[in-house]
C-alpha cells in the first residue's frame, strides 16, 4: 500500500512538472493574429502558414546586450535583431544600415588628420518601438561602454576615442586621441536604446543587472526579440518596421544543440534549417541529406606560435634556421588532405583570406632532406644516437601544447610522427579552452612558457588586421601579468611596424605596411600556418537566397526565403 | 525521533560549510573565468585587468569567499581603477540568501539561473526514475518470481546489455534509429532536439513526445542494476518462513507478493532511491547535452567551462543540502517501513 502511494505521489509529481514546464511563460504564437475586418463577400481562406526558420547553435548566447559579450554565437545573434551602424557583405565590403553612406576623405566624413569621423544617420531609421533612432543613442552607448560603473566585455576600441558628441539628431562626431585605423572593423557593434536604459542607468547606477540585456524586446535589426528560455531557444519575430525592407521569414528560432552529433542528426532529420561549427568529418553524410554546405572565411587561420623567451624559451627555437626546419618538416599539405579532407589548404600568414593578404607568398613546402640540412647547421646532432637530436647537452625535445578541440589533437600526432623523422621529439600537451588562453597571472600555459610551441588561431576584428599579439610592450611578466604577446618575440623591426599600422587611416599604405610584417613574421618563422580555417555553415534545404559574409553573416537576412 | 532530526540538522551546519571551503578553493582551478569571456578570442590584457577589479576577481580567494559566504556591502570597491575604493559593495551573500550574480549571464542572480532550468530537469529526471522504478520493479518480480525461467534469463540479459552500453552510445543510437531514419524511412518518426517543435508550441503533449528518447535512453542503462537489487531482495523475503506461512494460511498469491513480499523487501530499495534522489536535482548531464534539454546537467557543465564560480557554487551547495535532507527522509522511512529500527 505504502509502494502504491510511493508511486501516485511520484506519477503526480511528473504530471505536475509537465504541466508547469508546458505552461511557463513561453506559449508559441504559431499562426498570425486574424484579420480585423474580412469582406463578408469573400470565402474564408486558409491565413498562410507562418515561415518558422530553425537555427541551431551549439553554444548558447550569455547575453544579448551587445557590450557584455565576446561570445561569437551571441555576436551574430545580435545582427538580427540589432544593428550595427554599417555591416558586410559576403565581399567584405562595408554595407550602411544606420548611416547614408560610409565615412570618407573624399565626402568629408574623415578629417585630413584622420582624428575625426563623422557619421551622419538616415532619416527613416527606428528602434522597433517607433522610436526614431538619434545620434543621442550613439553617445548613450559610448557612454555606457565607457562607465566605470558597467562590466562590459570590452573598451575597445570606445576607449581609443577622446569624445563621442551629438552636433544635431542626425549627426554623430567621433574624435580619437590619434588616428585610429581599424574604426571601420570595430565600432558600433551594436546599439544600445538610450530611451530604454538611461532611466535604468539613472535608478540602478548601472545597466549589468538590467532586464534588456535578457529580454531586449527594444531592438533595431530585421527581427525582433520575442522570447528565451534559458538552455531551450530564442524567438525572434519578423519586425515590420525595419527601414531596409520586412524580412521574408516570418520567425527566427534559434535552438541550442551543444552536441555536435545531434546537430548533425537534427539537420539531417530536418528539425534545423541552418548550423555552424560544423566538423570537417561531418560534411559528407550531410551533403547526402541534402544538406548545402558553405565555407565562410572569417579571417581564421590556425597556427603554431613558437615561446621565443630570451632567457626562458628552448635554445634551438631561439635560432631561425630550427624554426624554418620545423617548417620544412611539417607536412601541412598532407594535414590538409587527409585530416580536413581536402576542403581547406595550409596558411601561410595571420592574414590569409581578408583583405590584407600578401598574394606573393607561398606556403612552407615540405622538404625534410632540407630541414635536416638545416639542423646539422644549427649544430643540433644526435650525438648520442637515441634518435633526437641535441646541442651542449640539451636534447631537441619541445613541447606542444593546444586546446582540447578534436581536429588540434589530430594534427599534434601527426606533427609528431613527421618532426620525429628529422630527430625533433614532440612532448603533446592539452587543456581545455578556459585554462589553455588563461593570462599569466592566471598561469595560463602558453602565458607562462610552459609550452615551447603552442597552436590555435584568433581574430581580433576581422576584416580588419589589427592585433596586439606581437608588440614588445605586451609581453607577460609579473610587472605585466596580461600582456598578451605570450610568444614573447620582440622584433624591434616588427613592434614598429605594428605601431605604424595601427595608425595609417590611408588603407593603400597600410596594406603596404601589412605585407611588410606578414613577410617579416613568414621568413623569421614567428608564426607558422597550419590551415586556414573557415566557418563551416549548414543551409537546410528549405532555406533560399542565404549569402552569408565573414564578419556579419546575416547581412542579407531580410531577403532569405523558406519553402515549405 | 524529534531529538536524532535536530541532531542531524545540527550536524549538518559545519558539514556544508567544511564543503563550501573545498568547493569553492576547487573551482579555483577550473580555469580563469576570463581567458576569453567565452570568445574565439583572448580576452585583452586591458579589459581582463579592468574586468578582474570590477567583479573582485583579483582579490585573494580567502576574501573571495568571504564576499560570498558574508556579502560585500560592508565595504566599498574600486570600479575605476584609481586605487581608491568608492562603490558599495551590493552583495549580501549567501548566509543572507544571496547567491550573487552569474559571471557568464553577467548580472542575472543565480537562483534565476538556477531556477530557470531545475523545473526541466525535475519533469525529466522524475519522470524517468519513476519509469525506472516500475519496470525495474516489474522485471525484478518477475525474476524473481519465475527464477531461472526462459524470460528471467533473456530479460536480465536485455536489462545488462543496456547496463555494459555508454548512455552516449544508447542516446545516439536510439536518435538515429527512432528519428533520423524512421523518418527517412517513412514511419511515424519521434523528434530529435528540444522541448517542442516551434511550428507546434509549448503544449504538454509536445514536451510528452520530445521526452520519449530521453527518459528511454536514461532508463535503458538503470534497469540492470535496480532491477538486480529487486530480483535478489525478493529472493530472499520469498524465502522467509512467514512468507511460507502466509502461503499455508491459504492467503491469495497477490497479497502474500505485494503484501508481505515487497513490504519487506522494499528496505534496500528505499536506500538505493533515497541516495539516487539529490542527484535528480543535478540533472543527466550526457543526455541533457545529447537530447538539448535544457536542464541542470547542462547548467553545471556550461558555467564549469567557463569558471562561473558563483553558478557552479549555487549549484554544487543545492545538491550538498538535498544530498544531507534526502539522506534523513531516507533514515526516518526507513524507521517508518520496519518499526524494529530505532533512532534513540
Amino acid at each position: 500500500m505504502k509502494q502504491s502511494r510511493f508511486f501516485i505521489l511520484m506519477a503526480g509529481m511528473v504530471v505536475i512538472a509537465l504541466l508547469l514546464a508546458a505552461c511557463r511563460p513561453t506559449a508559441t504564437p504559431t499562426t498570425p493574429p486574424p484579420a480585423a475586418t474580412q469582406p463578408p463577400t469573400v470565402a474564408p481562406t486558409q491565413p498562410p502558414a507562418r515561415k518558422v526558420a530553425t537555427f541551431i547553435w551549439t553554444q548558447e548566447f550569455d547575453t544579448l546586450n551587445p557590450l557584455y559579450t565576446n561570445m561569437w554565437f551571441s555576436a551574430i545573434t545580435q545582427q538580427i535583431w540589432n544593428c550595427w551602424a554599417w555591416d558586410y557583405d559576403d565581399q567584405n565590403n562595408p554595407r550602411p544600415v544606420l548611416v547614408k553612406e560610409m565615412p570618407s576623405e573624399a565626402n568629408g566624413g574623415i578629417s585630413p588628420d584622420g582624428r575625426v569621423i563623422t557619421l551622419k544617420l538616415r532619416d527613416d531609421i527606428v528602434w522597433s518601438d517607433g522610436k526614431p533612432i538619434t545620434s543621442d543613442d550613439f553617445v548613450f552607448t559610448y557612454e555606457m561602454v565607457m562607465s566605470p560603473k558597467n562590466t562590459v566585455a570590452s573598451t575597445f576600441p570606445y576607449d581609443k576615442l577622446e569624445k563621442v558628441e551629438a552636433p544635431d539628431a542626425r549627426t554623430v562626431v567621433m574624435t580619437f586621441k590619434e588616428p585610429f585605423a581599424a574604426w571601420q572593423a570595430t565600432l558600433w557593434h551594436g546599439l544600445l536604446p538610450a530611451h530604454i536604459l538611461r532611466p535604468v542607468f539613472e535608478k540602478e547606477g548601472t545597466i549589468d543587472t538590467a532586464e534588456w540585456n535578457r529580454a531586449p524586446t527594444v531592438g533595431c535589426g530585421p527581427f525582433v526579440f520575442k522570447e528565451w528560455e534559458s538552455g531551450s531557444f530564442a524567438r525572434f519575430v519578423a519586425n515590420e518596421k525595419y527601414w531596409l525592407g520586412r524580412p521574408k521569414i516570418d520567425e527566427i528560432f534559434i535552438r541550442f544543440v551543444p552536441d555536435d552529433a545531434s546537430q548533425v542528426a537534427a539537420l539531417k532529420a530536418g528539425d534545423g534549417d541552418l548550423g555552424t561549427f560544423i566538423a570537417y568529418s561531418d560534411i559528407p553524410t550531410l551533403e547526402e541529406a541534402n544538406v548545402q554546405m558553405v565555407k565562410v572565411f572569417s579571417g581564421y587561420n590556425e597556427g603554431w606560435y613558437f615561446y621565443l623567451h630570451p632567457e626562458k624559451g628552448h635554445p634551438a627555437l631561439l635560432d631561425v634556421r630550427v624554426r624554418q626546419a620545423i617548417a620544412l618538416a611539417f607536412d601541412r599539405f598532407s594535414i590538409c588532405k587527409d585530416l580536413l579532407l581536402g576542403l581547406t589548404q595550409p596558411a601561410i600568414t595571420q592574414w590569409d583570406n581578408t583583405p590584407w593578404e600578401d598574394p606573393t607568398l607561398e606556403p612552407w613546402p615540405y622538404d625534410p632532406e632540407r630541414a635536416k640540412q638545416l639542423l646539422d647547421e644549427a649544430g643540433w646532432k644526435d650525438t648520442n644516437g637515441d634518435g633526437v637530436r641535441d646541442k651542449d647537452g640539451v636534447e631537441l625535445v619541445l613541447t606542444l601544447g593546444t586546446t582540447t578541440r578534436q581536429i588540434r589533437r589530430d594534427v599534434q600526432a601527426v606533427a609528431q610522427q613527421q618532426l620525429a623523422q628529422v630527430g625533433i621529439k614532440l612532448e603533446l600537451a592539452n587543456a581545455d579552452s578556459d585554462i589553455f588562453f588563461g593570462s599569466y597571472g592566471e598561469g595560463g600555459p602558453c602565458a607562462t612558457g610552459q609550452y615551447d610551441i603552442f597552436e590555435y588561431s584568433t581574430v581580433v576584428s576581422f576584416p580588419d588586421p589589427e592585433t596586439a599579439d606581437w608588440l614588445c610592450s605586451q609581453i607577460p611578466s609579473d610587472e605585466n601579468p596580461a600582456g598578451v604577446n605570450w610568444q614573447a618575440v620582440c622584433d624591434e623591426e616588427l613592434d614598429a611596424l605594428f605601431q605604424l599600422q595601427a595608425t595609417q587611416v590611408d588603407p593603400n599604405e597600410r596594406m603596404q605596411t601589412f605585407h611588410k610584417i606578414s613577410r617579416l613574421i613568414y621568413e623569421k618563422v614567428y608564426w607558422l600556418g597550419v590551415w586556414e580555417d573557415p566557418d563551416i555553415w549548414a543551409i537546410g534545404p528549405r532555406l533560399k537566397n542565404v549569402r552569408l559574409s565573414g564578419a556579419t553573416p546575416f547581412f542579407n537576412i531580410v531577403e532569405w526565403e523558406l519553402s515549405q | 525521533m524529534i531529538r536524532y532530526i535536530i541532531r542531524r540538522l545540527l550536524q549538518a551546519i559545519p558539514l556544508l560549510f567544511i564543503i563550501s571551503i573545498v568547493l569553492f578553493v576547487l573551482m579555483q582551478n577550473m580555469g580563469d573565468p576570463l581567458a576569453t569571456l567565452g570568445g574565439r578570442q583572448v580576452t585583452r590584457s586591458e579589459d581582463r585587468q579592468r574586468l578582474a577589479r570590477q567583479l573582485g576577481l583579483d582579490q585573494p580567494i580567502y576574501m573571495q569567499y568571504l564576499y560570498w559566504l558574508i556579502g560585500n556591502d560592508w565595504t566599498k570597491i574600486d570600479m575605476d581603477g584609481d586605487g581608491v575604493p568608492e562603490t558599495p559593495g551590493r552583495r549580501k551573500g549567501v548566509l543572507r540568501g544571496d547567491f550573487g550574480t552569474s559571471l557568464v549571464n553577467r548580472g542575472k542572480p543565480v537562483l534565476e539561473v538556477i531556477w530557470d532550468r531545475l523545473p526541466n530537469t525535475l519533469l525529466l529526471m522524475g519522470t524517468t526514475e519513476l519509469v525506472i522504478i516500475v519496470g525495474s520493479l516489474i522485471i525484478g518480480m518477475y525474476s524473481a518470481l519465475r527464477q531461472y525461467s526462459f524470460l528471467d534469463h533473456l530479460v536480465t540479459a536485455i536489462a545488462f546489455i543496456g547496463y555494459s552500453m555508454p548512455i552516449f552510445f544508447v542516446a545516439l543510437l536510439s536518435m538515429y534509429i527512432f528519428s533520423v531514419n524512421f523518418k527517412r524511412w517513412g514511419l511515424p518518426y519521434l523528434p530529435t532536439v528540444g522541448m517542442f517543435d516551434p511550428n507546434v508550441g509549448k503544449t504538454p503533449g509536445q514536451v510528452a513526445l520530445h521526452m520519449v528518447l530521453p527518459v528511454f535512453s536514461l532508463s535503458f542503462i538503470y534497469f540492470a542494476a535496480y532491477s538486480r537489487y529487486i530480483r535478489s531482495a525478493m529472493l530472499e523475503v520469498l524465502s522467509q518462513d512467514y512468507i511460507r506461512t502466509a502461503r499455508a494460511k491459504g492467503l491469495p498469491r497477490p497479497t502474500v507478493i505485494f503484501i508481505h513480499a515487497l513490504k519487506n523487501a522494499s528496505l534496500p530499495i528505499v536506500t538505493v532511491v533515497g541516495l539516487d534522489l539529490p542527484f535528480l536535482l543535478a540533472g543527466a548531464i550526457v543526455t541533457e547535452r545529447i537530447f538539448a534539454w535544457p536542464g541542470m546537467g547542462r547548467l553545471f557543465i556550461d558555467h564549469v567551462s567557463r569558471g562561473d564560480t558563483p553558478v557552479v557554487m549555487g549549484i554544487l551547495m543545492m545538491i550538498a543540502v538535498a544530498v544531507v535532507v534526502f539522506q534523513l527522509i531516507t533514515d526516518i522511512v526507513y524507521a517508518w517501513l520496519d518499526p524494529r529500527i530505532r533512532y534513540e
